[in-house]
Order: structure tokens, then sequence, then C-alpha cells
């Protein structure tokens, strides 16, 4: 049911929404989302029919996968600069409603899709979202020309965040609101987190030696290693986040099964441990946190599924509608207010699915 | 007490009581009889930056940060803090926001901030001016220096103004200068002196916020961070102001 939901309602042209609304409020077909972001639900996604089709082999579950992953291309090229992701893209020659209201005003007109609109200013979450969900897709699922599509993209996004010495940059040629990886600018020890996570993904599947020392430089020169290790803010206890502990589980899934400096691990297991020490206690408040501690028990090969969780885990539901109020602005500059229902993703609790039936952590008959 | 202690506190002393210039070289007090202009009293919750030089702009930061220059500004006074919604509120009695929030740094948009400023005698600050006032004459990165913490910055724009755990203060005594609210200047985004990169927004278009928020990253909050909004779009960007004024 989940799958369909999210190949129908939220499918746009092979990206996933991550909150569609319905007509009225939406268009003919409901394309639109809360945020308009569309990377964090296309990625997970994308790794889940990776998992799948590594457990099912089916083809059809592959093409699944194949038309995702078109999409994240498409993501690059309706911006019409190498390298340089969309949030979101929806198909259309005139603004819709939604854009001046349920988000920063951050969209353009593609120049190099000119039917097509562009939501900018990419931020290091999507950045993840990007690496994480192609790094998925590569290791699993990608056919051998696939493969080499995903090195080629990795190669440009990469490429250019290294060129624009570690920052995201929109079209103005300025770092993104929350574009900050660079060694010469404070920024979050998160963030290092995520920008050796990237540069490990992108050496690994480019085989480019370039991210190899852009990786060893930050960790050499900018100390990023020791960095790392606080990503979860831990103490005042109000300051704990686990919108960011997503972010990080999918920067130390990744690093560190590709990371094989003994002592490089080490300093990501601190990371890894510091957010266990929030996350053993965690009310599974949202679909990822149960996620949190799959990724847990795979990187530490460590039991921690207890029946709480487990019962946690069948009790996944990623079904999220309501009906809404929402204020569409009119051409003649007033306001129509619109009754409609909104729907909310139910990717990653299809990601989480696929993963723990991948590393046997769910099984097939609960 | 050691010698060289002892010396500083002589200088010290000569410098505040004496209003004289002290040199010491090579074990000689060096005495200028000049006396130094008092500054001026600031008015009521303002303080003072005097004329002069600065470093303004960055290398590192974005491309409209460049270059990093020596900029000069008229002596200025400028609000210590943020304007609140209860001052606000005062000049606009229509200006609505929650009762518990009146020392909470109001968020207005330029124009809003331009009339308050000028009903109350006074002007939004000059990019120059902000800049100055946010990080002195050393080109420090932010207010207080060159290192973040969270707990230097008004990180939740919850919270009301000056709250901030180490409360740290610009060189000038400015509260708030880095996070919080974004701070309106009366500047349009143009390019620096001398800087080379094109940008199309560069114009009479976008007005120049300063500051950063709570809503973005440490970087943003650097004093020389530049960032051009439409002077009536405040939709996406908590904005609020500090006012300066000329002085006479």
């Amino acid at each position: 049911m989940f799958d369909a939901l999210m190949l129908g309602n939220h499918w746009n042209e092979g990206a996933i929404m991550q909150r569609v609304f319905f007509p009225p409020a939406g268009l003919e077909k409901p394309l639109i989302g809360k945020q308009a972001d569309c990377l964090d639900p296309t990625s997970e996604m994308l790794a889940a029919y990776s998992h799948k089709y590594a457990i099912t082999k089916d083809p059809k579950d592959r093409r699944i996968a194949d038309q995702i992953f078109e999409a994240i291309l498409k993501l690059e090229r309706v911006t019409g600069v190498d390298g340089l992701f969309a949030r979101s893209y929806n198909k259309t020659d005139k603004p819709l409603w939604h854009e001046k209201v349920l988000w920063y005003n951050e969209w353009h007109r593609s120049t190099s899709m000119p039917e097509y609109r562009w939501l900018g200013d990419l931020s290091i979450d999507k950045f993840t979202s990007i690496f994480y969900g192609l790094g998925t897709y590569w290791e699993l699922c990608a056919d051998r020309a696939h493969k080499e599509q995903v090195a080629q993209l990795i190669d440009r996004f990469v490429g250019r965040i290294i060129d624009d010495n570690f920052k995201l940059t929109d079209l103005d040629g300025k770092m993104t609101l929350w574009g900050n990886l660079c060694p010469d600018l404070p920024h979050q020890a998160l963030n290092s987190l995520i920008m050796l996570a990237g540069l490990k993904v992108a050496h690994k599947i480019t085989g480019k030696e370039r991210y190899s020392a852009a990786y060893h430089m930050l960790i050499d020169r900018y100390h990023y290693d020791d960095d790392q290790i606080n990503s979860k803010l831990l103490f005042p206890k109000e300051w704990r986040n686990p919108g960011d502990d997503y972010h990080a589980a999918r920067s130390l899934y990744m690093v560190m099964r590709y990371e094989e400096d003994p002592n490089l691990l080490i300093k990501y297991r601190m990371n890894l441990n510091r957010h266990w020490h929030d996350w053993k206690d965690m009310e599974f408040s949202f679909e990822s946190s149960i996620w949190f501690i799959m990724v847990y028990q795979v990187l530490m090969d460590e039991n921690v599924l207890n029946d709480h969780r487990i019962q946690t885990i069948k009790d996944m539901w990623g079904f999220d509608r309501k009906t809404r109020t929402f204020n569409v602005p009119q051409e003649d500059g007033t306001y129509k207010q619109v009754v409609a229902e909104e729907e909310g993703t139910a990717a990653a609790m299809i990601r989480n699915y696929w993963f723990g039936r991948y590393y046997n952590l769910i099984d097939e008959n609960w | 007490m050691k010698t060289g202690n002892h010396n500083t506190t002589i200088m010290h002393f000569f410098s505040k009581h004496l209003g004289l210039l002290v040199f010491y070289v090579l074990g000689t007090f060096i005495t200028f009889s000049q006396t130094l202009p008092k500054p001026p009293e600031p008015p009521k919750g303002m303080v003072y930056v005097p004329a002069g030089t600065f470093i303004m702009g960055s290398e590192i930061g974005d491309p409209d940060e460049r270059p990093k220059h020596i900029a000069s500004t008229k002596a200025f006074f400028i609000d210590r803090y943020e304007i609140s919604n209860a001052e606000f509120a005062q000049f606009d009695p229509t200006f609505r926001f929650p009762e518990d929030k009146k020392s909470n740094a109001a968020v207005v948009t330029w124009s809003q901030a331009d009339a308050y400023a000028k009903w109350a005698g006074k002007r939004l600050p000059t990019e120059k001016e902000w800049e100055k006032a946010a990080r002195g004459t050393d080109g420090r990165m932010f207010p207080w220096g060159d290192t973040y913490d969270s707990t230097y910055v008004v990180w939740d724009q919850k919270s009301t103004r000056g709250t901030a755990i180490a409360k740290p203060e610009s060189p000038y005594g400015c509260y708030d200068m880095a996070g919080g609210v974004w701070e309106w200047t009366n500047d349009w985004y143009q390019p620096y002196p001398g800087n080379q990169t094109p940008m199309e927004e560069y114009g009479e278009t976008y007005k120049v916020m300063r500051g950063g928020s709570n809503f973005n990253n440490q970087s943003f909050l650097r004093t020389t961070q530049r960032y051009y909004l439409l002077p009536e779009d405040i939709r996406a960007y908590p904005v609020g102001f500090r006012c300066a004024k000329d002085i006479e």
C-alpha cells in the first residue's frame, strides 16, 4: 500500500515528493510539497529499491530504482549547471502558488529545460541524501552503465564542492544558507562528518585520487576527523536534534563501511557512541529514529534489537494524511482559503523495511 | 610586582586620568601634552563609534565580501540592541506581537525599519557602519573574536535580545550583532570597490542585511557576511534592525 502511494501520489517523474496536496489546493495531480524538497524521500526510495533489488533480483524493482536515479540526474540537469543540484523541480512554465507561500522564494525558471521550474539553495542534508542514495544504488542495484553514470554524477557534484573550497554554492556564486563544509569558515562538527563521508563515497565510486587527497587534507591539515567526533550535541539536552542525527546516521553508515584505517574508524565509532548515548533511550517519534537503531546494529555488529524495538519496527506506519486549510494567493494579490488534504511521505518507512530485510534485522514473516 | 606590569599600570594611569598620550620607549616615558578629545555622550541605549578606518570585508567568505579593504567612517552612534517589539509598537500601535515577546527583536520590512528610524530621529546604519560597529578595527571574524561557540549568540529567535549565555559585546558595546535576527542596513546591494565578481543581483533592487539569524549556519554570523533581500519580503528571513545616529 505504501509503495503504491509513493509510486502514485508522490511520484514526480521519478522524484518522490515529501508532502503532497490534493485538489483543489494542488494541481490536477498532487505534485507539490510542503517544503517542496524532494531529495530526502527520493534518496530514501532509491535506497529502498536498491536494498529490495539486492534481495529479490527482480528486474521490475531495478527498473523503479533506475527511474528514481534518472530523476536525480534531472535534478542536476534542470539547473543548467554541472554539479549543481535542485532541491526539487516541477514541470510548469509559470510559478506555482506555493512557491511564495510554503517555502522561501528560491524557485527559478530552468534555462536548460524551459518547461520546468526548480528550487535552489541546496543544503548539506540534501548533499547527504545524494551520496547516501546514490552510494547505496551504486553498491546494490545499478548495472554497469548506470554505475558509470553514478560515478560521473558524483564526480561533477562533489568535484564542484571541492572547486568551491568545500561549499555548496548557488547560481549567484554565494554559499547557500546551509552549505558550509569549508575548512576556512566556522561550521558545525556535523558538517565535518558529512564532508568526510561525501568524499569517501566519491572516492569509492569514482576511484579518483582527488577525493582521497581532499579527504586526507581535511583530516591532516584541518582535523576534520577530530572535529566530527562531536557531531552530536549532547548537552544541554534541549539542543539534541534527531533531525541532525539522521544526517549523521546516513553519513556514518556510508563512511564506516568504506573506511579501512583503524585509527579513523575509532574516531567514527566515538561519534556513533555519542549518538548511541541518546538513541538508546529515544522515543521513536518519527520513522527514521528506529532506523538509527538498525544502523547502529549493522555498524557495530551488536544485537540491540530488544522486544520493544522489534515491536516498534513491526508497528512502523508511513501513512500521514490530514485535512488542512491553505492560503492560496490569487492573481489579484488577495488570498483565498482552500481546504484540501495533505499526504506525507512513507519513503523512510519503506527504506527502513528493505534495509532491515537486507541485513536480516526484519523477518519476512513479521 | 614585576617591572612590566608596574609600567603598564603607570601608563594606564597617565592615559586614563590625565588625558595624555604616553609612550614608553627603552625605559623612558615620552609624554605628549595633547589632550584627547572626550567622546560625546551617546543617547540612551546607543554606543559611540569613533571616526576612523577599519578592516572591511573578507577573503575567505563569499565573493561579494571581497576584497578585504580599509574603509573609513565618521563617528556615529548606534543602538546597543536591536529594536524590540515593544519599542516598535510605540511607533506603530497596529504592530502585533505575542504579549510575552515584548523584548524580542521586531521582525519588520525595510520600509518599516526605515520609517521607525526616522520617527526616532535616527537612521538605518550603512553597511560600513554596521560592520565597524560589529568588528571594531582589528578585522575580527565575530563581534567577540575569531572563534565560535553557540553560547555566544542568541541562537533562537524566540529568545529575547541580549540573552546569549556568554553575553558577548562587540568592541564598541553592541549586543547580538551575530545571530538572533538579521539586521537591515540602509544600503543597496552593491559590489565593494575593486570587486571583480559579476552578480546580477547588484544594483538597487535588494537591500543588504547583516548578522545572520537562528536559521543560518555559523558562517553566516560572521561580521563580514552580506546577504541581499527584497526590501519588503521578509517571509523567509527573520530581519530586524538597529538604528544609527549622526553626531552633530
